[in-house]
C-alpha cells in the first residue's frame, strides 16, 4: 500500500497519467494472491454500497435485516483486509510470529463466527 | 267411647283439610300460571258499578290465567306499592272518567311502578285527570280536554264520536311483529280522544286514527264542529288534531335495567323492562263495543248490500293488554360465547387481527305454551366490537340448524386495548336486548410475528451473496495455494 502512494506522488505527470501510472504500478508490483483478495474487497464494497443506497432511497423496513446484511459486508471487509495485510510479504517484519496459514485460519474462523451472528440477526 | 270417636273424627277432618290445602296449592301452582312472562296478578282500577260494562274483557283475562283484582278509584286498599315492592305485576287503568283518586294512585306511583317492572295499561278520558298530566312525560301530545275524536265517515247511524277504525292496512310497530295480531279482523269500534306522538324512540303507535277523523268539541251543537275546522283552516291547521298521524293506541317500552339478567356481565339486577299501553278511550275494552257489529255497505253486481260483521274489539283488547303484559314480543339473551376461528375453547384475550367467532342465543316467550323457545326470527341483529367507538359493526345472522343461535366471524382490529362485544337491539314492540362483554385485545408477543418477510429480500440477498462470496474466496484461495506449492516443488 505504502509503495503505491509513493509511486503516485513522485510522478509529476498530469492526472490521467497519474492514474494510469498508479494502475500500471499496481498491476506490475502486486502479486496475484493480493489482487484476488483486492477483487473480493471490491465486491464487498459494492455490495455494501448497494444495500446502503437501497436502505436510504427505498426502505429500511426490516431494519434488522438491513443491519445484518450491511454489517456482514463491513465485517467481511474488515476480516479480509486484515488477512490481506497479514499475508502481504512486505509486512513480514510486523507479523513475525503469524504465518500466512495461521492468518488464513484466523480469517476463516472469524468469518464463520461473523456469518453465524449475521444469519441469527437477519430474520 | 264418645270422646274417642270425636277425636278420631277431628283427626280425620284435619287430615282431610290438609289434603285439600295441598291439592289446592298444587293445582294453583300448575294451572294459574298466566300467559304473561312477568307475572299473573292484575289490578284493574275501575268503579265497581261499571264492572258489568267490561265483563267480557275481565273474563278473557281470567281465562288467560290472570288473577284479576278490582279496585275502586277511591279505595285505600289494596295498595299498588307496599313497602317499596309492587303488589301487582300489571295495572289496568279503566277509570278514565274519574277525576279524584285515593292518595296512592298518582303519577309518581305509576312511574315508580314502571321502574320496578310493572306493566301498565292506561286509558285516557275526555275529562282532565292525573293521566292527562302524566301523558306528556311519555311524549304524547293530548288535545284540549273534553274534545273527542270525531269522524263523519263512513256514513252510519252512530254519533260522529263513535268511530269504526279499520286495522287492515296498519302493521305496527314493524314488519316482523304486529301488536294487533291477524286475529283482529275488520274494524274496531272506538270512542274517545286521540293523541299526537312526539319523536320519542321508545314510543310507537299501535292503532292510528282514521285519515278523515279530527278532534273537535261536540258538546254544544253539531254546527260547532265545522266552526272549529274553519277556525283551524284560517290558522293554517295550527291547533287542530286531525288525520291518520294521530294515534288512538300507543305503546311505550321503558329502558330500565338495560340488561336481561342473563350472561356473564348483563349489568345490574334491574332486568325488568316495563311496558305501557296508552289507549284513547276505555270504551275500546267495553262489552258494548265488543258485541256491537260493524255494518258495512258492500258493492255488489246489483246495487249495495249491507253486511254486519263482528267487531275486532274483543281480540284487540286482548292483543293490546297481551303486548303490555309482556306476552308477545318478549325476547331474552340466553347465552353469549366467543372464540377464535378453528378453535373451540373460550380465550381470555385476543391478539390483534385474530379471527373471532361470536355467537349469541336468543329466546322468545311463547304465550300459548308459556315457555321460552329459541327464536331465529330476528333479521337485523348486529354486534359491535367497541373501544369507545365501534371498530367493527357486523350483522349477526341466524345459524342454520341451531335454533335461536346467531353468529358472525370477524377480524379483530389492528389495534390493542380493552374492547367490548356490544349487542344493543332496541326495536319497537320487542323487548330491548342489551348485552356487553369485555375482552382485551393485545399485540402479538415478541415471537408472534412472522420471522422472514418478503420485503427484506434485498438484504437477505446481500447477506447470502457475502457468504457465497466467502466460500468461493476460500476455495479459490486454497486452490491458489496448492498451485504455488506445486510450483515450489517443481523448482
Amino acid at each position: 500500500m505504502a509503495r503505491k502512494t509513493s509511486a503516485a506522488s513522485t510522478d509529476p505527470a498530469p492526472r490521467n497519467d497519474a492514474i494510469s501510472a498508479l494502475f500500471r504500478a499496481y498491476s506490475s508490483n502486486t502479486s496475484d494472491r493480493l489482487k484476488f483478495i483486492d477483487a473480493f474487497l471490491v465486491f464487498l464494497i459494492l455490495s455494501g454500497v448497494i444495500q446502503f443506497a437501497y436502505c436510504v432511497l427505498v426502505t429500511n423496513f426490516p431494519f434488522n435485516a438491513f443491519l445484518a446484511g450491511f454489517s456482514s459486508n463491513v465485517g467481511q471487509f474488515v476480516l479480509t483486509a486484515s488477512l490481506r495485510s497479514q499475508v502481504n510479504p512486505e509486512n513480514k517484519t510486523e507479523f513475525k510470529e503469524v504465518s500466512p496459514e495461521r492468518a488464513f485460519a484466523d480469517f476463516v474462523l472469524g468469518s464463520i463466527v461473523l456469518h453465524f451472528f449475521v444469519y441469527n440477526f437477519l430474520g | 267411647m264418645g270422646t274417642r270417636y270425636r277425636s278420631i273424627l277431628a283427626n280425620s277432618w284435619s287430615l282431610l283439610t290438609f289434603l285439600l290445602v295441598v291439592f289446592i296449592t298444587f293445582t294453583s301452582a300448575t294451572s294459574s300460571k298466566s300467559a304473561s312472562s312477568t307475572g299473573d296478578s292484575v289490578v284493574v282500577i275501575l268503579d265497581p258499578a261499571k264492572k258489568a260494562d267490561y265483563s267480557i274483557f275481565l273474563e278473557e283475562l281470567q281465562a288467560k290465567g290472570y288473577t284479576v283484582t278490582i279496585r275502586a278509584p277511591k279505595d285505600e286498599k289494596p295498595l299498588l306499592i307496599e313497602d317499596g315492592v309492587p303488589n301487582f305485576s300489571h295495572v289496568v287503568f279503566l277509570a278514565s272518567e274519574t277525576k279524584s283518586f285515593s292518595k296512592d294512585i298518582n303519577p309518581q306511583t305509576l312511574v315508580e311502578l314502571l321502574s320496578s317492572g310493572t306493566n301498565l295499561v292506561l286509558t285516557l278520558g275526555l275529562k282532565q285527570n292525573l293521566l292527562t298530566s302524566l301523558a306528556p312525560e311519555f311524549s304524547l301530545l293530548l288535545p284540549p280536554p273534553t274534545t273527542p275524536l270525531v269522524s263523519f265517515f263512513p256514513e252510519r247511524p252512530e254519533p260522529p264520536s263513535v268511530i269504526p277504525i279499520s286495522v287492515d292496512t296498519t302493521s305496527t310497530p314493524n314488519d316482523s311483529f304486529s301488536v294487533l295480531s291477524s286475529d283482529v279482523g275488520g274494524s274496531i269500534w272506538f270512542s274517545g280522544t286521540a293523541f299526537a306522538l312526539s319523536s320519542n324512540p321508545l314510543l310507537f303507535p299501535i292503532l292510528h286514527a282514521p285519515a278523515e277523523s279530527f278532534v273537535g268539541d261536540l258538546s254544544d251543537a253539531s254546527g260547532l264542529v265545522s266552526d272549529a275546522l274553519a277556525d283551524a283552516a284560517e290558522k293554517g291547521g295550527e291547533g287542530l288534531w286531525a288525520g291518520s298521524s294521530l294515534a288512538v293506541v300507543a305503546g311505550f317500552q321503558t329502558l330500565v335495567g338495560g340488561g336481561t339478567g342473563h350472561g356473564t356481565d348483563a349489568g345490574s339486577g334491574l332486568e325488568q323492562q316495563a311496558r305501557v299501553a296508552w289507549v284513547g278511550g276505555a270504551s275500546l275494552f267495553s262489552d258494548e263495543f265488543a258485541k256491537k257489529q260493524i255494518v258495512e255497505k258492500v258493492h255488489q253486481e246489483r246495487g249495495m248490500k249491507v253486511v254486519g260483521n263482528a267487531s275486532g274489539n274483543k281480540q284487540a283488547a286482548l292483543d293490546i293488554t297481551g303486548w303490555a303484559f309482556q306476552e308477545r314480543g318478549v325476547l331474552r339473551i340466553d347465552d353469549v360465547s366467543h372464540h377464535k376461528l378453528n378453535e373451540s375453547g373460550a380465550v381470555e384475550m385476543y391478539t390483534t387481527n385474530d379471527e373471532i367467532v361470536y355467537t349469541v342465543h336468543i329466546s322468545s316467550y311463547n304465550p300459548s305454551t308459556r315457555k321460552w323457545e329459541p327464536s331465529s326470527g330476528l333479521k337485523d341483529l348486529q354486534v359491535d366490537f367497541t373501544m369507545l367507538d365501534p371498530y367493527v359493526r357486523t350483522a349477526l345472522l341466524p345459524v342454520r340448524g341451531k335454533p335461536g343461535a346467531y353468529s358472525t366471524t370477524f377480524r379483530a382490529p389492528d389495534q390493542h386495548g380493552v374492547f367490548k362485544f356490544v349487542i344493543n337491539y332496541k326495536r319497537k314492540g320487542f323487548t330491548h336486548l342489551h348485552h356487553t362483554m369485555t375482552v382485551p385485545v393485545v399485540p402479538p408477543r415478541h415471537d408472534g410475528y412472522p420471522r422472514f418477510l418478503s420485503a427484506a429480500w434485498p438484504y437477505y440477498a446481500g447477506a447470502i451473496s457475502t457468504s457465497i462470496g466467502f466460500l468461493l474466496f476460500c476455495t479459490l484461495y486454497l486452490a491458489g495455494e496448492a498451485k504455488e506449492e506445486k510450483k515450489t516443488k517443481k523448482e
